[in-house]
């Protein structure tokens, strides 16, 4: 598929985001600093406006930086070529719905000019992979907010990416589809895949992610490994209050 | 062009199950209908008459179509989020622009060619003809015609929501359809700064009365020369290329965000 690479799967230097709203500037990301190997299970947790989306949209080329700079696989993430190797779920999203499911994949997959046949296989993996494989052939529209989720999130991994980046990836979902999401995120880091994603859901992540970084009002304000980054004594719910303080 | 192909797909595939072609369909059925019974009444030079009403229905319903269906699909792919997922892939902007203008272009070309059996259909019945080969020149034209409307509304689109672009839209194209083919008569009246300014209309917007072959049509006048009709057609490309270019310029950098258009 790639050549094997010891580059991180992302890289931001000092980047800043910063919006200007008629006189006032909002710094929405300040000189983030991140450093994410391949093959980790990475959880970003934030009060919300804490810059979690602002940093994904600059990680997947939506929004340039103001400053400072941002690789994916040690590429630009300017340039195309660096979307690639990446899979994206939205958080709350929404997608064609006058198509079927199935119309959704092959489109998603023509994108990464992914041949008709190897199509085929791997439109039917994803749709039984995210369970349901009985909707495909029905509009997207007839879909509940559920399953909507669940067939963006097979776009997402349409081109058996090495970089999945999710964010708020079970909002909207059952007990069961969370659960399923969790199997999914276990299954894609057993095969040397990375996961980058977003949460408010503490529990969820102290479950599946190997590294944990927090960040409020733009700022990196804790970073580690999962199991060392919450100090003896305390539960990641009441480190992550002590750190972001009352926003 | 595989990507940009499957993004004009989605747009064909929107459009026909939106059945936004249908209604204009229907309508312009409706008037022909219309058009067919006027004759009862004795208002007689029927087949011509036929023609000249449905060929200039022919050019506003198209132009309708091209302006609705081009302004809103960048800015509905943006204030829905769809944008998103679809850009997060190794797609340009550039492709995602001529994906969308090339979709919308493709749709209302295959509409105003319907349109145009529709005319023929009546007519023929009403035992008239057409010239085939001017028919097929004035068809060509006005489907380089689509082309300028649709790359100007997407251009506006990159940067406007669904009905500023559209009025934008409305308002270049009707000034051009409309204005700029007598700016020359106005010119001959005026002197100094007015005459500047007419001049600069003149020049600056695009000149649709130069693919206008309907008094041609409907006067039974023939084809007009292959190579003129290639140099308006070089022309179309030319502005069309134009406007799409300006399109990629703002939308290449653009910040935006779901809460930009909402």
């Amino acid at each position: 598929m790639y050549p094997v690479s010891m580059d991180p799967a992302i890289e931001t230097k000092d980047v800043s985001v910063v919006f200007t709203t008629g006189k006032n500037d909002f710094t929405a990301l300040d000189q983030l600093n991140l450093s994410i190997p391949c093959g980790q299970v990475f959880g970003f947790l934030g009060p919300n406006g804490a810059g979690k989306t602002t940093t994904m949209h600059v990680l997947l080329g939506f929004i340039s930086a103001t400053k400072g700079e941002a690789r994916i696989f040690g590429t630009d993430v300017r340039r195309s070529i660096a979307r690639r190797r990446i899979g994206y779920l939205p958080e709350n999203p929404d997608t064609y719905r006058f198509l079927t499911g199935r119309e959704l994949l092959t489109m998603a997959g023509r994108l990464f000019l992914i041949g008709r046949g190897q199509l085929s296989s791997r439109i039917d993996e994803l749709l039984s992979l995210v369970g349901i494989s009985e909707a495909a052939n029905r509009k997207i529209a007839t879909y509940s907010r559920g399953m909507m989720q669940r067939i963006c999130l097979a776009q997402a991994l349409i081109n058996d990416p090495d970089l999945v980046i999710l964010d708020e990836p079970t909002g909207g979902l059952d007990p069961i589809g969370r659960m399923d999401i969790r199997k999914i995120i276990s299954d894609l880091r057993a095969r040397g895949k990375t996961v980058f994603f977003s949460s408010h859901e503490l529990s969820e992540v102290e479950l599946v992610c190997d590294h944990l970084a927090i960040l409020s009002r733009g700022r990196l304000v804790a970073h580690g490994p999962a199991s060392k980054i919450v100090p003896a004594g305390e539960n990641l719910e009441k480190y992550f209050m002590k750190v972001v303080g009352n926003p | 062009m595989t990507r940009i192909l499957t993004i004009a797909n989605t747009v064909w595939l929107e459009i026909i199950r939106k059945k936004d072609v249908y209604v204009l369909l229907i309508l312009l059925g409706t008037l022909l209908l219309i058009l067919v019974s006027l004759n009862i009444f004795g208002l007689g030079g029927a087949t011509r008459y036929v023609k000249d009403l449905g060929l200039l229905m022919s050019w506003f319903f198209s132009w309708i179509l091209a302006v609705n269906i081009s302004s809103r699909e960048i800015p509905t792919e943006e204030s829905r989020g769809t944008v998103f997922p679809l850009l997060a892939k190794p797609i340009t902007r550039a492709e995602f622009i001529c994906g969308k203008w090339m979709g919308t272009w493709s749709v209302t070309c295959v509409a105003t060619l319907l349109f145009y059996f529709i005319i023929i259909i009546v007519v023929h019945f009403k035992g008239g003809t057409f010239n085939l080969a001017a028919l097929l020149q004035a068809f060509i034209l006005h489907c380089f015609v689509l082309s300028i409307i649709c790359a100007l509304a997407i251009a506006f689109s990159t940067r406007m929501n669904n009905d500023a672009a559209a009025s934008l839209t409305y308002a270049v194209t009707a000034v051009s359809l409309l204005v700029v083919p007598r700016v020359p008569e106005f010119m001959a009246r005026e002197t100094g700064f007015s005459a500047n300014a007419l001049m600069v209309i003149y020049n600056l917007l695009p000149h649709f009365e130069v693919f206008d072959m309907r008094i041609r049509l409907v006067h039974d006048m023939g084809p007009a020369a292959w190579s003129t009709v290639i140099m308006v057609a070089c022309y179309g490309v030319l502005i069309s290329f134009i406007f799409l270019l300006a399109a990629w310029l703002a939308y290449r950098n653009k910040r935006f965000s779901r809460s930009n258009l909402m």
